[in-house]
């Protein structure tokens, strides 16, 4: 099997095709500090991309809370404990253990991912575990960090891989990833319905269409990067959590790149699993609330640092400029500047496309408005 | 034992089953040993349980997992099918059965699988690659599915049908009322589009089929492709565990992808199996080596379960020996 390089690890894997990177790839930060669960994003892709027939069940974006919700259920611990001891070299930050693909697992199954197809069930009840922490707060329980107690949101889409799982076990290779954007889709006249994908794809993101009866999968809202313009569910979002972007390698990451700038620069955003080695484009910022041992699976080692350098953001405004850039836009930010006190985005072109303010002005209206001859109350 | 060491195992299988078909299966072409033939009736049966069936001999075809490639079938639930074949001087009719406990005939669940038969002949000269060809080495598929064959004997299995209390108010688009049926509250051009198997022109995504079997080419694993022209029919029943599948086509070739068996007095023809209750689908399947079918002549029967044997025994013979090989090598 062919050798190719995943930074994410580290070290060189096995994957069954050569290393071709696309010109440019498809990539995002996600705050997970910030997001309040409201699904805006789930609604908001499921109205643009999955409201037809046999769609029903699909949520391409879905935001689940850990640790007990998963879409499908129990998706992440079902794929840890098939990868089994996953150990890495703190020192240096590189993975030891297997993948899903080098894992002996894989060719016992007789497949080339490691990997299992949810059952109907499984994909029901989306939101079971929604809302509900680790446990009960008991009394004289305090708040200090980490929180004894404690629940965040996971926002999940297809990550758009270099390395995709989905791909590599395609018998009839109808999985391709586009050379302009490294965007991953499922071609819609090749696919046969075999689901060796939704089977490999650890984050299950690739979803069987039970009316057309073959598979398919987040889009990444391609006919809109094409047209310079950010995502539905990066958009959509109230929360403001989320920001596109192009990622490059550590060697020739682009700082000015908001992504890059978060992943590379400041180093407060990290892949999830990244010992699926999938070299998966989602970037999460870790919840600082929650027991670093937990994230540590979940983010890799580098997730302690993370977390004490976004702890920086308020005094750092280059960063702090890229969170506030999030949701200011629905165009695709290629780069930014912060100049007094104001952070501005600027297009392929060189374009200002979002100027916000660092610091939200404070504004103190009057109890009483002269015009209108109204009282204001600020209680309803 | 590590992947490659699985996958070395595989190859070295399928290199021997090729090895047995193209001995056998070359031998008896060259020496016109027919395994078995097909019958002459007058009339062709229409149904997979007609009486006519029996003027046909029965053969016994071993079927074995297919591992030479990944995703592979690691252990085999249907080790075997019976075939028979009759003709009327037209058209070719060819009848598998094989036991199977479960019916797995709807394919609308993200979970479910469907049961399928295939047959296999080849379209350029000399024989193909068993593993569906290779290219330059052309094959022509004829592919019976379970839920093919639901769709046409009770109508389209719809998203109603797998989930009974299902419920939905309204898609873009559609017309009737909820719970809605596919096809006829979808047509709307508007409407199609958020059926993107469909509206890609995928056969799969077809709710409206004229035949349970498929008709590809393909020069290779992988390479399967829907033919232009469709001009297999068939018909598959299960009853007490076991499916009776019957395909039937002009001997004539309708068009260049098609194997062409007028005129020729013996062809080969291979099979393969799937359980949709096993999760087979594609190259998980069992697979018979290359058969000798003949058409149009008298015949001596040669016994078929003999070169299956045969093929059973260096398939066993390479599958468990190969670890005690491996071992033996200094390296491991
Ligand atoms: S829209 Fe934003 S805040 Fe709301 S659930 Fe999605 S990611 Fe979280
Ligand atoms: S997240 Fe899953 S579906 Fe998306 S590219 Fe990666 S392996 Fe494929
Ligand atoms: S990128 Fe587009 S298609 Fe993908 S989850 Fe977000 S909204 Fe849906």
């Amino acid at each position: 099997m062919p050798k190719v390089f995943n930074w994410h690890i580290n070290r060189e894997m096995e994957y069954p095709y050569p290393a071709t990177p696309p010109t440019r790839q498809f990539a995002a930060v996600f705050d997970t500090n910030k997001c309040i669960a409201c699904q805006t994003c789930s609604m908001i892709c499921k109205n643009a991309w999955t409201s037809g027939r046999g769609q029903e069940y699909m949520w391409w974006n879905n935001v689940e809370t850990k640790p007990y919700g998963g879409f499908p259920q129990g998706w992440d611990m079902k794929v840890l404990s098939l990868l089994g001891p996953q150990s890495w070299d703190r020192g240096t930050n590189t993975y030891t253990g297997m993948t899903l693909i080098e894992s002996a697992l894989a060719a016992a199954q007789g497949r080339q991912v490691t990997g299992y197809l949810p059952e109907d069930a499984e994909w029901g009840n989306v939101n079971i575990g929604e809302d509900e922490a680790v446990g009960l707060i008991e009394g004289g329980t305090s708040f200090g960090l980490p929180h004894p107690v404690w629940s965040f949101y996971l926002q999940r889409i297809c990550n758009h891989c270099s390395y995709p799982a989905c791909l590599a076990s395609c018998p009839r290779k109808a999985i391709y990833k586009r050379e302009e954007d490294g965007i991953v889709l499922v071609d819609q006249e090749r696919c046969r319905g075999y689901r060796e994908c939704v089977r490999a794809c650890p984050f299950k993101k690739v979803m069987y269409n039970v009316a057309t009866r073959v598979s398919e999968k987040c889009v990444a809202c391609f006919p809109r990067v094409e047209q310079g313009l950010q995502p539905f569910c990066t958009i959509g979002c109230p929360g403001r959590i989320r920001i596109n972007g192009w990622i490059h390698s550590p060697q020739e990451a682009d700082l000015e790149s908001p992504v890059d700038f978060l992943v590379h620069g400041r180093k407060v955003a990290l892949p999830l699993y990244p010992q699926f080695g999938l070299m998966n484009h989602i970037y999460y910022v870790p919840p600082i609330h929650v027991p670093p041992e937990y994230l540590r699976q979940m983010f890799g080692p580098a997730v302690d640092r993370a977390m004490e350098n976004y702890r920086q953001v308020k005094d750092d405004p280059e960063m702090l400029g890229v969170f506030m850039l999030m949701g200011a836009t629905d165009r695709w930010i290629e780069k930014f500047r912060v100049v007094q006190g104001e952070a501005v985005g600027y297009d392929a072109k060189g374009d200002e496309i979002a100027r916000v303010p660092l610091k939200e002005p404070v504004v103190v209206r009057p109890n009483f408005d002269p015009v209108l001859t109204v009282y204001r109350h600020n209680t309803m | 034992m590590g992947p490659t060491g699985f996958l070395a195992r595989g190859v070295a299988l399928a290199a021997v089953l090729a090895a047995v078909g193209l001995t056998t299966g070359g031998r008896v072409l060259a020496q016109q040993e027919p395994f078995y033939a097909a019958a002459y009736v007058s009339e062709l049966p229409t149904d997979p349980r007609s009486p006519v069936w029996g003027r046909a001999a029965a053969s016994e075809v071993p079927l074995i997992p297919q591992a030479g490639i990944l995703p592979a079938l690691t252990q085999a639930s249907v080790p075997k099918v019976t075939v028979r074949a009759l003709y009327d001087g037209e058209r070719l009719a060819i009848l598998m059965s094989w036991q199977d406990r479960t019916r797995d005939a709807l394919s609308g669940r993200p979970d479910l699988f469907r049961d399928g038969a295939a047959i296999m002949f080849p379209v350029t000269e000399g024989l193909p690659n068993v593993c569906m060809g290779a290219a330059g080495q052309v094959t022509n598929l004829w592919h019976w599915k379970a839920d093919w064959q639901e769709d046409i004997d009770k109508g389209f299995q719809d998203v109603v049908d797998h989930y009974p209390n299902f419920y939905k108010d309204v898609y873009p688009f559609v017309t009737g009322s909820p719970p809605y049926r596919m096809p006829q509250d979808f047509s709307a051009p508007e409407a199609q589009a958020y059926l993107a198997g469909l509206s890609a022109g995928n056969p799969l995504s077809q709710p409206l089929k004229s035949s349970p079997v498929e008709e590809l080419v393909s020069q290779g694993f992988g390479t399967a492709t829907h033919k232009a022209a469709q001009n297999v029919s068939g018909q598959g029943v299960w009853t007490d565990g076991t499916w009776r599948v019957m395909f039937s086509r002009s001997l004539k070739a309708a068009d260049q992808e098609a194997a062409d068996l007028q005129g020729r007095k013996q062809v080969a023809v291979a099979f393969a199996v799937w359980d949709g209750s096993n999760q087979e689908v594609g190259a998980r399947k069992q697979l018979s080596s290359f058969l000798t079918l003949a058409v149009g002549e008298e015949t001596n029967q040669m016994p078929v379960w003999l070169w299956g044997v045969f093929a059973a025994i260096a398939a066993a013979t390479v599958w468990l020996g190969w670890p005690a090989l491996v071992r033996r090598s200094p390296r491991e």
